[in-house]
């Protein structure tokens, strides 16, 4: 998710950037190529101009020079000779000189030369134009020279250079023509090096009525191939023009050329702006493209960086949550480490806590089962003391010897050196002493009977279980028989557990008041009160758990039974302590402990 | 994670394959700069006659962006050597071929060698089964020429003597001039008294000024008519009175100096740009299948020899 964010906004921004940078990278070239072109065409302005010029000079110095300062009639060879000098210092750019006079007969010519039978000079368009506008020098637009024979059978392009002239003939001013016949293939020269640069744009050069003297595809505009907006260009003042032509869109730049009128075209089809940009168009895209590779590999190496040591910290605690106890996660910056060390003292604050509560819990748990333990140990004594107190009053000194020391050994097991767990087989050393005790009180009225497998006795239980249960069999079974009363301990190992009955044959109880003996701590019995089978039954079931403790079966005029079911742990000091801390045996560590201790029975 | 990775490889392949993509079409960009060549094969390239040609053809290539080849073949050359010119030009890289058959040419031997590998268009030829040819309607300019012919005869040619001049190197072409030419004065009443071509004088040993006096001279190319310009200036025509075909500087010459009385002018301009634009577009589009083009022609007479339009004729030939 990092990763992706970072890519997408890093991207978009990049692409923005890209947009951006190409629109005015575009825009820049743009100006830049129109900049180009409008310096261009200055320079081929500047140079046409001048070309133009140095053509106005051949005529002016032809005319004040050499016609202005000559007659015609006594003179003709200086004035040959002088249009032959000018001719021949400027050839390269001159087809002819020829002078008229005003009824169209040529007077002279430089180079000389047959000129053609009947050309009807005076129907020319640079002759009447010439006549038409006097105080000006005209320039014509291209055309074929058709005055002079060329036996090599060729035509020249030409562009007439004409003028009227103040011709002195035998003293006398007429008016004449001079005409200089410029090299077309001069100005095409000159365009053409202005249009080499084959990048879409073109010039041309048309006259001030719009029509074409120079345009690269002159013969397919007049073939009707190709058209050129000129009249349009024309009526442009010199500038740069938007406009629309054949449907497409173009920049046209104008230059107007002096005295001719002359307008130097620049044309920029939009295509051509973006040509040499096509390249450029996809470099950007790829440089945009390995920028962006870039980012996604940066930004893959940061999230990973920023995320990796997040999801290991995260799968840390998952394994703890999970109940597993891993090492918290504690790397990457300096913020995740902070929080790995934090987690991880929480965790350990909390274990701290969880420990101290099941601690709490256990003394908590060890008082309740003092203070049940310590309900039974008043009552007792009070009796055994009272029985000694009576046999002692009636000399019967061994019997309160016999009852003395087995209250000592009676004690000596309740008190177990403040031990809660003890063997079974100090248990029914407990009961045997407690039961001796009570025959010697009840006059041997019953007797007792222990009926306990070996196996049993190595055993773990909860001390004093048996007595209150002996004092009930007793008190309320068989205290009120003749000499027949029965008290029988049966000790036996099932399924793991260990089963030990107190039965007697005395006068029993129904079964729901048998069922209640154990479940109604306030209910007043018939058969006594109850409360020591609840104390023993909440305290197995406090040590063992719950599956544990004691069933009272009965049956009136038959007797009772009171099973004690508790696990069979085998009695070992360490299982002691364990059961002493409120561990709870599982069902399979029992079958294991059993099996252990069954062996060590054997 | 591991879609991240994934996610993260994907996207680093997608950008590189559209790297690549774009690298290849710069590169291909680069590759199909280089021009389309075609080569022009005509019989000596340098002559006059093909001046207006040759411009078409350059201003065409101009247009079109192609790299023209002007094959410069010294002069006349045989079938033999036309066809080993055509065959070096195909094997060294051109693209097209424009070429001027001899009579002799196998068309189709020369088709078969070049397997269609290249388009090929013919110049100064009639209709060929073979390849697509360029040029004017050689019946229609000679019948415009007798039209020229009888408008000065005023229809009427009863009793008056013509000479045919005529060049063989498109024997149909020839043959389709001279046939347009006689059907346009077939009912005027005129006699042709010799019909020749230079070869034949050549093998003869005679000359023009030899042949029998006739009252016109019609020569049906720019060969023949430059020829009869040169007796007809010498006065070696008897006074013959000169019409001809013909699309050089040389041939508006002689019609601007009232030697010759009418010329059919074929537009070698057209000629030269619409077979480059033809050979083009096969070139482009590789099902395109070229066709016969036919170009116009225009009649000049002396009084209209330099107005704006004939101008423009004339410029295209002194090129």
């Amino acid at each position: 998710m990092i990763m992706a964010a970072f890519s997408i906004t890093s991207l978009c921004i990049l692409l923005i950037m890209g947009i951006v940078m190409y629109l005015r990278f575009s825009a820049s070239a743009r100006q830049e190529m129109i900049a180009g072109t409008q310096k261009l065409m200055e320079q081929a302005g500047e140079n046409l101009e001048d070309y133009l010029i140095s053509m106005r000079r051949v005529s002016d110095s032809i005319y004040y020079n050499v016609i202005k300062e000559n007659d015609l009639s006594s003179q003709d060879q200086d004035i040959q000779r002088g249009m032959n000098l000018l001719y021949e210092a400027n050839r390269d750019n001159l087809r002819s000189i020829a002078v008229y006079n005003d009824y169209g007969s040529l007077l002279a010519a430089e180079p000389v030369a047959w000129q053609k039978e009947d050309p009807d000079i005076t129907q020319q368009g640079w002759y009447e134009r010439a006549m038409g506008e006097r105080e000006n020098m005209h320039f014509s637009v291209p055309h074929i020279q058709n005055l002079f024979d060329d036996a090599s059978f060729r035509y020249y392009w030409v562009i007439s250079l004409s003028r009227v002239v103040e011709l002195t003939d035998k003293g006398t001013s007429r008016p004449g023509v001079l005409l200089v016949d410029m090299d077309y293939s001069s100005i095409a020269r000159m365009m053409r090096q202005i249009n080499a640069s084959g990048s879409g744009q073109y010039f041309y050069l048309c006259d001030s009525n719009g029509r074409i003297i120079y345009h690269t595809r002159q013969m397919q505009i007049r073939g009707g191939i190709a058209a050129e907006n000129s009249r349009q260009a024309a009526a442009y003042k010199d500038g740069v023009y938007d406009e629309v032509f054949n449907g497409e869109r173009r920049k046209v730049v104008v230059n107007t050329i002096s005295y001719t009128g002359w307008k130097l075209v620049g044309v920029i089809p939009y295509p051509a702006f973006t040509s040499g940009m096509f390249n450029i168009r996809y470099f950007i895209m790829i440089f945009m493209l390995l920028i962006a590779m870039m980012l996604v590999f940066i930004n893959r190496v940061v999230a990973v960086r920023i995320s990796s040591p997040i999801l290991k910290l995260d799968a840390s605690i998952l394994e703890y949550e999970a109940g597993e106890k891993p090492e918290i996660y504690i790397g990457g910056s300096q913020e995740i480490r902070h929080l790995g060390i934090s987690v991880q003292n929480s965790y350990e604050q909390i274990d701290q806590l969880m420990k101290e509560i099941v601690r709490e819990q256990n003394e908590r748990r060890k008082s309740e089962l003092d203070a049940l333990q310590s309900q039974i140990n008043p009552h007792f004594l009070y009796n055994a003391l009272d029985s000694i107190t009576w046999m002692v009053e009636g000399e019967r000194n061994d019997d309160a010897v016999f009852m003395i020391s087995e209250l000592a050994r009676f004690f000596r097991i309740s008190l177990s050196k403040g031990r809660t767990v003890i063997s079974i087989k100090d248990e029914l050393q407990h009961a045997k002493s407690y039961m001796n005790i009570q025959k010697v009180r009840h006059k041997e009225t019953f007797s007792m009977v222990f009926d306990v497998d070996p196996s049993v006795v190595s055993c773990c239980t909860v001390k004093l279980i048996l007595q209150p249960i002996l004092e009930n069999a007793i008190n309320y079974g068989v205290a009120g028989m003749d000499d027949c009363g029965e008290i029988r301990i049966v000790g036996r190992q099932r399924d793991g557990r260990i089963l030990l009955s107190v039965i007697d044959n005395g006068m029993g109880m129904p079964e729901e008041e048998a069922r209640s003996l154990l479940t109604d701590n306030d209910r007043v019995h018939k058969h006594g009160s109850g409360v020591g089978l609840i104390n023993v039954n909440k305290r197995i079931q406090v040590l063992f758990g719950k599956e544990y403790g004691l069933t009272v079966k009965s049956e009136p005029d038959e007797g009772t039974e009171v099973i004690i079911c508790i696990p069979a742990v085998p009695y070992t000091e360490e299982s002691r302590k364990i059961l002493e801390k409120g561990y709870l045996f599982s069902k399979e560590e029992l079958d294991t402990e059993g099996a252990q201790g069954m062996e060590e029975i054997k | 994670m591991k879609d991240n990775k994934k996610i993260f490889i994907l996207t680093e392949a997608v950008l590189a394959i559209l790297v690549l993509f774009l690298v290849s079409i710069i590169l291909w960009e680069k590759i199909g700069d280089d021009c389309i060549r075609v080569s022009v094969v005509v019989q000596d390239p340098d002559d006059g006659q093909w001046s207006a040609f040759k411009y078409g053809l350059k201003m065409a290539a101009e247009d079109l962006g192609i790299d023209l080849s002007i094959v410069s073949t010294g002069g006349v050359l045989t079938a033999r050597e036309l066809e080993e010119i055509i065959l070096y030009e195909t094997d060294n890289g051109a693209d097209g071929i424009i070429v001027q058959p001899v009579p002799e040419s196998d068309l189709e031997r020369l088709s078969e060698k070049i397997k269609k590998k290249i388009p090929v268009l013919l110049v100064g030829t009639q209709a060929s089964r073979t390849f697509p040819t360029v040029g004017p309607n050689d019946r229609q300019m000679g019948t415009a020429l007798a039209e020229e012919l009888l408008r000065d005869q005023v229809g009427n040619m009863d009793g008056k003597v013509l000479g045919i001049l005529a060049e063989y190197t498109d024997p149909k072409g020839a043959s389709d001039r001279e046939q347009g030419f006689l059907d346009g004065i077939k009912e005027a009443g005129a006699q042709i008294r010799w019909s020749v071509s230079s070869r034949d004088l050549d093998a003869r040993e005679e000359s023009l000024g030899s042949l029998p006096e006739v009252d016109l001279v019609v020569a049906l190319d720019d060969i023949s008519l430059r020829m009869a310009g040169e007796h007809a200036a010498a006065k070696d025509l008897h006074g013959a009175l000169l019409y001809g075909i013909g699309h050089s500087t040389q041939a508006v010459y002689y019609l601007d100096t009232d030697i010759v009385q009418c010329l059919i002018v074929p537009d070698g301009f057209d000629v030269g740009y619409q077979g480059l634009t033809e050979i083009a577009q096969s070139m482009g589009h590789p099902f395109y299948k070229m066709k016969d083009q036919t170009v116009s022609h225009t009649v000049l007479r002396r009084d209209i020899l330099f107005t704006e339009e004939n101008q423009e004729i004339i410029f295209t030939m002194s090129q």
